[in-house]
């Protein structure tokens, strides 16, 4: 890492690597700090493999593998800079991504929570008591060993003593402290030295007189049955309380009769998410309607707030107006506060009844605005609302684009005898959008999923009528989605809103290339200029 | 060329970032389930959990930090070797338990570690941890999540042993899954009625009695609305509902049965044509949402309101005059949905023996039901503390709640909250006839669960 190779030896090396040419401390060095690297990184590998993280070990590994190579080979020595760089985008840019579309090929969600291994290991411990069984109480014993004896008490006074892998043996009169050199334990006991785990994981006697402590309650034992056993070779669970099957069927435990035992497992299904995503009945119909108006609210955020931006950016621009820092810090205060506090502040001010903003409508302009029950209106209220977060923004980077605007245009275009709405509409507007494209479309992207500013304003209210699914006028293509998958009846759907976010990805990139596409006309036509 | 492909492929994966984190970071239980435990203002009863949590949390601001420092050193106290217990519970409950563990230390040695968190992030956040196994061996929650839980098969059976008679018995009913208990109830919670008895002398006992005193009182011009419902609010709307004989899901021997949705009942349109009236009418008003119900009331510019415990703290404060009374019938009795918090454990714990033995014996005590109780008093699940609650207003919520309906906890739940919520704001904003609105709204439930979509 620390390649302090000012020395010529060091060029000397990388141009020409001898064989067998000396190498200096600071080559020792380099290895000793990639050989700490590494070592974290195996630790770290070696963790997640075990908890069956495996994409992100390997992952992790291979982003190691990549650095050791970038760092052995003389000949990658520039990648050595942004080596860091580059690993961290790895890891936390596009492993997330990545994920995000893997896990869309997936059942992830609820009921499919657990990896296979866990999903039969969670089964197979469960227990049952069959039918018609006594619960014993017990005494324990423990020998220094560790092994243990249990002195049962069955409900009609009888007494057994069982001891693992061996019958039971009929006993009399009250347990003995001590018991062939065995030890006996108090209830204090059996919890302060920690038997209460390993008590439940012991199978006392043999056959069919087994028996096991009750894992649910202390000092309470029987012939529990372990309920479920998994198969291998048929791929299935076994009840053995019933002797039914359920085999593995797409990340289910599917029984003849279709019943379904819980839980399932997490599994790769393919693009069967797709498949549902794409023939939805709830996608046909208002689908369009509401990709229209997520357009439409994404292009008017971007024309309101760099309309606004740009008009208070110029107001404020000629340094001879007074205040002007004040005010301009003073317009950057609704970009400080977060949306989480300043959205329910305004669906407060904006309240129909006892709102400051319809009080005020209603008084001077005798107007009462349904700002969230009417469909036009609470579209409108949300691009205001969205307009007042985001013009501070605009105006920001406005102001600095137009500081950076060259003078002699200027005093070229005012010999022309350009007025000010021509050199604005000419020159100053042109020049601005070649530098701000980029930053309108990433705005535009966005705002294209802007949740947040959508859910808090009215939840996507009001409610369409008479559609397959629920959906509202304000719902945009995330929000909307979100409501298919989180409210699918089969509790939080991970997979289908991975399927659904790699969709709206493919939709945003589409749209962003044309905007790119546009923007770079735009810059041509400025060289040309 | 090159600088601008770079620049789109970073745009791209920002805005990809955020649409990554957008389904996945919301609480996916947005329109999942009420948690049955806080407060309901506007559309989803989890807002207004979020809400209660908020303020909770603010009010405890300072408690709860030194009670998270307090935790750490606990953990950092832990003992190698040594039993260990670890607790998720929330800010009410967390120093309560605080305290028994370490009267459960000091007894039997088990390291007891209480870790806070809000209410509502403990599902969440158990549901990534407990696989893992870093999880907790106990959580506190709510009823309802359990059909989440179980089906993700997270967590062990209970067994309440001799203890099973001390709990109100609906519940431990509310806490069993496919016919298995799962929990250790400590409270309840159920909306009642809630009038102001200078206004109202005596409480109506039907819904149309509602609309006639909601309509005298506005006529003499004492009150802007006798009656103040916040709009598209299902779990409000829910005990009219049952006033009027409609249902949400069918409730058989097993459970709810998610193949038959009730809400385009003839009971439930019935309900749906009384809500449409009272807005015809003007004694219901659109975009009222749930804080500004509540101001209504407590200003006096309303009469009568549904509401339960967790507004109890605010209607005090506010001074107005109330009283706490059973739900107004009509074809029958109405039944309000009762949520139960209580203690489960963790499928993963590597002691449940342990986990089960410290509850049942330690916290399922009279003490330690009462220090809870008066920790946030709700209704205790406890008969003995149950017994005895001296407050009023407690008795009458508990009261209202006697015949209440378990929320139901079955995963098919989450299909119905937003269908439904948005065909009582139909009615409300007169979009839509209730006839139409409810059929619409069951037609979307049943295709949401039979997985059209």
């Amino acid at each position: 890492m620390e390649r302090r190779s000012g020395g010529p030896g060091a060029g000397s090396a990388r141009a020409a690597p001898a064989p067998g040419a000396p190498r200096g401390p600071h080559w020792l060095l380099r290895l000793g700090g990639l050989a700490l690297v590494d070592g974290i990184a195996i630790w770290l590998v070696y963790q997640m493999l075990r908890d069956g993280f495996w994409p992100l070990g390997t992952v992790l590994a291979g982003v190691t593998l990549l650095v050791n190579r970038i760092f052995l080979q003389e000949e990658l020595y520039p990648l050595r800079w942004i080596s860091p760089g580059l690993a961290l985008l790895a890891v936390m840019v596009l492993y997330p991504i990545l994920f995000t579309v893997y896990t869309a090929f997936t059942n992830y969600g609820d009921g499919h929570l657990l990896s296979k291994p866990l999903a039969i290991r969670v089964l197979e411990q469960r227990r049952y008591l069959p039918e018609g069984q006594a619960l014993y109480d017990y005494v324990a014993y423990v020998s220094p060993q560790g092994d243990y004896l249990l002195w049962l008490v069955a409900p009609d006074g009888s007494q057994l003593l069982v001891r693992p892998e061996a019958p039971p043996e009929p006993v009399e009169g009250e347990p003995p402290e001590v018991l062939e050199g065995y030890r006996r334990l108090s209830r204090g006991e059996l919890i302060r030295e920690g038997h209460t785990a390993r008590l439940v994981q012991v199978t006392f006697g043999v056959g069919e007189h087994q028996f096991r402590v009750s894992d649910k309650r202390l000092g309470k034992a029987g012939r529990y049955i372990q309920r479920y056993t998994y198969l291998p070779q048929e791929d299935a669970i076994l009840d053995n309380a019933t002797g039914k099957r359920y085999r593995a069927v797409e990340g289910s435990w599917v029984a003849e009769d279709g019943e379904v035992l819980q839980p399932g497992f997490q599994v790769f299904i393919g693009a069967e998410n797709f498949r549902r995503l794409l023939t939805n009945p709830a996608l046909r119909q208002p689908f369009i309607r509401v990709f229209l108006w997520t357009v439409a609210f994404a292009g008017l955020t971007v024309v309101t707030t760099f309309g606004v931006g740009l008009f208070l950016a110029l107001l404020f621009n000629p340094p001879e107006m007074p205040f002007r820092r004040a005010i301009r810090s003073m317009l950057l205060i609704p970009y400080a506060i977060p949306a989480f506090i300043s959205v329910p502040i305004w669906v407060g001010l904006l309240n129909p009844q006892y709102g400051v903003v319809n009080l005020f409508l209603r008084d001077t302009l005798g107007l009462e605005i349904p700002w969230f029950s009417h469909p036009y209106w609470a579209k409108v209220g949300v691009v205001l609302v969205n307009l007042w977060l985001g013009f501070p923004y605009m105006f920001l980077i406005s102001t600095g684009a137009l500081q950076a605007l060259p003078g002699d245009i200027y005093e070229a275009a005012e010999i022309d005898g350009a007025g000010p709405w021509q050199r604005f509409r000419f020159i100053t507007f042109p020049l601005l959008l070649i530098s701000l494209g980029p930053l309108l479309v990433a705005s535009f992207a966005f705002n294209f999923n802007n949740f947040v500013v959508i859910d808090l304003y009215n939840q996507g209210g009001p409610p369409m009528s008479g559609t397959p699914s629920p959906v509202g006028h304000t719902d945009i293509l995330v929000t909307y989605t979100y409501r298919i998958a989180f409210a699918s009846g089969r509790g939080a759907d991970l997979g289908y809103a991975a399927a659904i976010t790699v969709a709206i990805f493919l939709i945003l990139v589409a749209i962003t290339y044309i905007q790119f596409r546009y923007t770079r006309m735009l810059e041509e036509r400025a060289e040309q200029l | 060329m090159g600088h601008r492909l770079w620049m789109m492929v970073t745009v791209l994966l920002a805005a990809s970032l955020v649409l990554a984190a957008c389904p996945g970071g919301q609480p996916p239980a947005q329109e999942t389930q009420p948690a049955a435990q806080e407060a309901e203002p506007s559309p989803t009863p989890e807002e207004a959990a979020a809400v209660e949590e908020a303020a909770a949390e603010a009010e405890e601001a300072v408690p709860a930090e030194e009670a998270g420092a307090e935790a750490e050193e606990q953990a950092a106290l832990c003992p190698e070797g040594v039993p260990t217990l670890t607790i998720w519970a929330d800010t009410n409950r967390a120093p309560v338990l605080r305290e028994v563990g370490d009267t459960f230390q000091a007894e039997y040695g088990v390291c007891v570690r209480v870790t806070e968190k809000s209410f509502d992030d403990i599902r969440d956040d158990f549901k990534v941890a407990a696989p893992t196994g870093e999880g907790p061996d106990i959580i506190i929650g709510a009823h309802d999540w359990l059909g989440e839980l179980v089906v993700n098969g997270l967590l062990a059976e209970m067994d309440l042993g001799e203890k099973a008679g001390e709990f109100l018995d609906a519940a431990t009913q509310a806490f069993v899954y496919d016919g298995i208990l799962y929990g250790l109830p400590y409270a309840t919670e159920n909306v009642a009625f809630v009038y102001n008895p200078e206004l109202v002398a005596e409480p109506p006992t039907t819904w149309s009695q509602v609309a006639e005193v909601a309509a005298e009182l506005e006529a003499q011009g004492m009150v802007d609305q006798g009656y103040v419902l916040q709009q598209g609010d299902p779990y409000h709307f829910f005990p009219i509902q049952t006033a009027f004989g409609g249902y949400v899901f069918g409730l058989t021997e097993e459970g709810y049965d998610p193949s038959d949705v009730g809400i385009d009942s003839p009971g439930s349109i019935a309900a749906a044509q009384w809500l449409d009236m009272m807005v015809k009418e003007g004694h219901l008003k659109a975009d009222i949402d749930w804080d500004t119900a509540h101001a209504m009331f407590e200003n006096g510019d309303a009469a009568m309101i549904v509401t339960g415990p967790w507004a109890l703290s605010r209607l005090r404060e506010s001074g107005v005059p109330y009283a706490v009374a059973e739900l107004p019938g009509e074809v029958q009795e109405a039944q309000p949905f009762l949520g139960v918090q209580g203690f489960m454990v963790s499928a993963f714990s590597p002691d449940p023996l342990l986990a089960q033995t410290f509850l049942v014996d330690f916290v399922a005590t009279e003490a330690i039901m009462q220090a809870i109780f008066d920790a946030d008093p709700r209704p205790s699940a406890y008969l003995p503390v149950r017994e005895q609650i001296q407050d009023p207003d407690l008795v009458g919520f508990s009261a209202a709640g006697a015949n209440g309906l378990p929320m139901p906890a079955i995963p098919e739940m989450s299909a119905v909250w937003s269908a439904w919520g948005d065909a009582i704001t139909l009615i409300f904003q007169q979009a839509e006839d209730p006839e139409t609105a409810f059929r619409n709204a069951a037609e979307q439930i049943r295709a949401a669960i039979s997985g059209e979509q």
